[in-house]
């Protein structure tokens, strides 16, 4: 035995999956060499094989030394030190292949050898397998590339975990960039929502970007969110407010239907009827004039009139010596009218009085009217071709939308939503979600749907808007995509860097995760709780993780892998690396970038901060 | 905008647009800048100089303003 390279130790104690180790008097730990290639011995994420016949049984060491002791024999064991614990995963034929889940288990005596790259390989399928996606090299065997099952990695979705500066961005820079590969995939279909407007420019010449204020001369369009193809439950929280009083919010929900079927009246669409329109049906309305109608019905005055009830004909609008009004109001500029004063003066018969409307959503409309009129919604409420006019007449339909977001001939579509105001921020990207969602179910038997052609949602900074607390929009949509995503075609990633801030329902349905360093407890933790594998050791790693280095556990790995992940060319890299305070380099050299408060001062102007500040808008007007 | 590849520890590829007179660098970490108003003249001397890192930081840092892009 002992001419056997790779042979560790004997298998002493099996219980379940967990099997322990002592390491044989002969096996040096450190480095060992196996036809001429280094592997690490007796390393926690590492893996071994224990051969049972015709079947050799895979499993990662958790645990190395003396915590690996069995209890009982900690005190009677001379040299208590050599013992590993193993977490067995699988099990495959000597040269063929690879399963998860073991038939048999091992017995004591049974020896153990260190895995070698010739069993990686069998492990880990073949490279060239268009099946599987390398996103970088195993830590424990540089040679060996680290492969993701792209059909399990999408449709039961995943999440990439760490720290901030832990290389977050950059693996998914560089999934993202090995998954959008036109020669291996010309049909991809990737979904960016992008908090930070951080990967603009790594993928800018695979990605088409949709921003707010676009920068029309990189070839960026503007992002249109249309407010009436949301459903109700998300165009209230953006537009009126939470309205309780059942009467109000049905009024308000007849007022629209009663608008989305006037508008269809004269604008048919196919596949809706007059019958079947609802609240929720994505039917253009316009909310400039549900607005001026609700806001006229409660806040005109009335000429009273002997029996005349109040309509538009008794107005009291205030009029100028001509006779004509003062400020007739503009249904889409959002202008209301002006309308006199109440007057019940005696011996006057002209009366004014306010109107008798039963509404009470006076606040709810006021802030509907101050968001309508806000230019930072107009992404939302008057999105360029997708603004229905006041009857309810548009340029363009959804579809033109939807093929912009996941038609474009670029794999990846990027929306940049880091210009919405933070306050909608989660509505806007759960409406957003949903609407993709429902197009692509719809859609399942066409070629446009999920199912022909599968869709990666990559949600960035995912924390921000899952929380457990937000039982809004954003959350819904997404545990709906995590619960059945999975049988139309729709996947999603999910970044984040603080996973204890995720909704733990939705951080399960993760089958892949992709776990980079990670300090704090409470977050680990969540990852620990999320993963399918019984694999404590492994995770008890996260804090010790170096800088785009990952362990990659769940169903698109055969084994829980510590990879390093390949770092994109300098050309690829997110737009997100931490500002350096001191920046490194020297005066003879150069330095790194020209900032940091190392270097000598520029010049400065603040009055480009203000316009910029102004305008909204973080790229120099200069630049191009 | 073209930028030339040159071989510099902290430079990866330097540009130069003559019509709108902006200098673009991509530095090897991955960040590119543009300084703006620079002469022909300067670009080629920064293209001639020795350790274009050296002269990036003695004469055009401080005396151009610049931008990241």
């Amino acid at each position: 035995m002992a001419a056997d390279p790779t042979f560790l130790g004997t298998v002493e104690d099996v219980s379940g999956a967990t099997i322990r180790i002592k390491l044989a008097q002969a096996t040096a730990s450190g480095l060992s060499f196996i036809e001429g290639q280094s592997y690490r011995v007796g390393q926690v994420g590492g893996f071994v094989r224990v051969p049972l016949g015709f079947v050799n049984l895979y499993g990662v060491i958790s645990h190395v030394g003396a915590s690996a002791v069995p209890e009982r024999l900690a005190a009677i064991e001379e040299q208590g030190n050599r013992w590993m614990t193993v977490q067995l995963v699988g099990e495959g034929q000597p040269g063929v292949g690879f399963d998860r889940g073991i038939s048999q288990f091992p017995t004591v005596g049974d020896p153990v050898n260190l895995v070698t790259e010739f069993d990686l390989r069998t492990i880990y399928g073949r490279p060239n397998d268009p099946r599987f996606v390398s996103v970088g090299r195993l830590a424990s065997a540089n040679s060996i590339p680290a492969l993701v099952e792209i059909d399990k990695l999408v449709t039961r979705h995943s999440a990439v975990l760490g720290a901030t500066g832990s290389g977050k961005s950059t693996t998914v820079a560089g999934l993202l960039t090995a998954l959008s590969d036109s020669a291996l995939y010309p049909s991809a279909r990737i979904l960016v929502i992008d908090i930070h407007g951080e990967y603009g420019k790594a993928l800018a010449d695979r990605a088409a970007i949709f921003r707010i204020s676009p920068d029309a001369s990189k070839g960026e369009r503007p992002l249109y969110i249309p407010y009436w193809a949301m459903t109700l439950d998300e165009l209230l929280p953006v537009t009126f407010g939470s309205i309780e009083n059942g009467g109000d919010r049905g009024a308000v929900i007849d007022r629209i239907t009663e608008l989305k079927l006037s508008g269809l009246k004269k604008w048919p669409r196919a596949g809706v009827t007059e019958e079947g329109v609802t609240v929720d049906a994505p039917v253009p309305f316009s909310i400039h004039r549900l607005w001026f109608e609700l806001h006229c019905e409660m806040r005109a005055t009335h000429y009273e009139k002997a029996g005349q009830s109040q309509s538009r004909d008794t107005w009291a609008l205030e009029k100028d010596a001509a006779g004509t009004p003062v400020q007739p109001g503009d249904v889409m500029k959002c202008i209301p009218p002006r309308f006199l004063p109440p007057k019940d003066d005696k011996g006057d018969t002209e009366k004014i009085r306010y109107s008798r409307s039963s509404l009470g959503i006076g606040r709810a409309l006021d802030a509907l009217g101050s968001r309508l009129r806000d230019p930072r919604f107009d992404f939302l409420f008057r999105p360029g071709p997708y603004l229905p006019s006041a009857e309810g007449q548009m340029k363009q339909d959804l579809d033109t939308l939807l093929a912009s977001w996941l038609g474009d001939d670029k794999p990846i579509s990027i929306l940049d939503v880091s210009g919405v105001p933070p306050s909608i921020q989660a509505e806007l990207v759960g409406s957003l979600l949903r609407l993709v969602y429902d197009a692509l179910f719809w859609a399942r038997n066409i070629p446009e749907g999920g199912r022909e052609r599968p869709l990666l949602i990559v949600l960035e900074e995912a924390h921000a808007y899952l929380g457990e607390k937000q039982t809004q929009v954003a959350s819904v949509a997404v545990r709906r995509i995590a619960k059945e995503g999975r049988k139309y075609g729709i996947g999603i990633m999910l970044v984040s860097q603080r996973p204890a801030e995720i909704d733990p329902t939705i951080l399960s349905q993760c089958g892949t995760l992709f776990a980079l360093r990670l300090s704090n407890s409470a977050d680990r933790g969540q990852i620990r709780n999320a993963a399918s594998d019984n694999l404590e050791g492994l995770f008890s790693m996260l804090p010790v993780l170096r800088t785009g280095e990952a362990i990659i556990v769940g169903e698109a790995v055969n084994l829980p892998i510590r990879t390093l992940i390949d770092r994109p060319s300098a050309k690829r890299r997110p737009d997100s690396a931490d500002p350096k305070v001191v920046v490194p380099g020297s005066e003879s050299e150069g330095y790194e970038s020209p900032g940091g408060w190392n270097q000598k001062r520029d010049p400065s102007d603040y009055a480009e901060a203000v316009e910029l500040w102004r305008r909204q808008d973080a790229k120099s007007r200069r630049a191009q | 905008m073209q930028r030339k590849p040159v071989s510099s520890s902290n430079i990866a590829e330097i540009g130069y647009d003559e019509s709108r007179r902006i200098l673009e660098v991509l530095f090897t970490n991955g960040s590119t800048y543009q300084y703006f108003d620079v002469s022909q003249q300067e670009y080629e001397d920064l293209m001639r100089a020795g350790s274009h890192g050296q002269y990036l930081n003695a004469n055009i840092k401080g005396r151009y303003r610049y931008a990241r892009v």
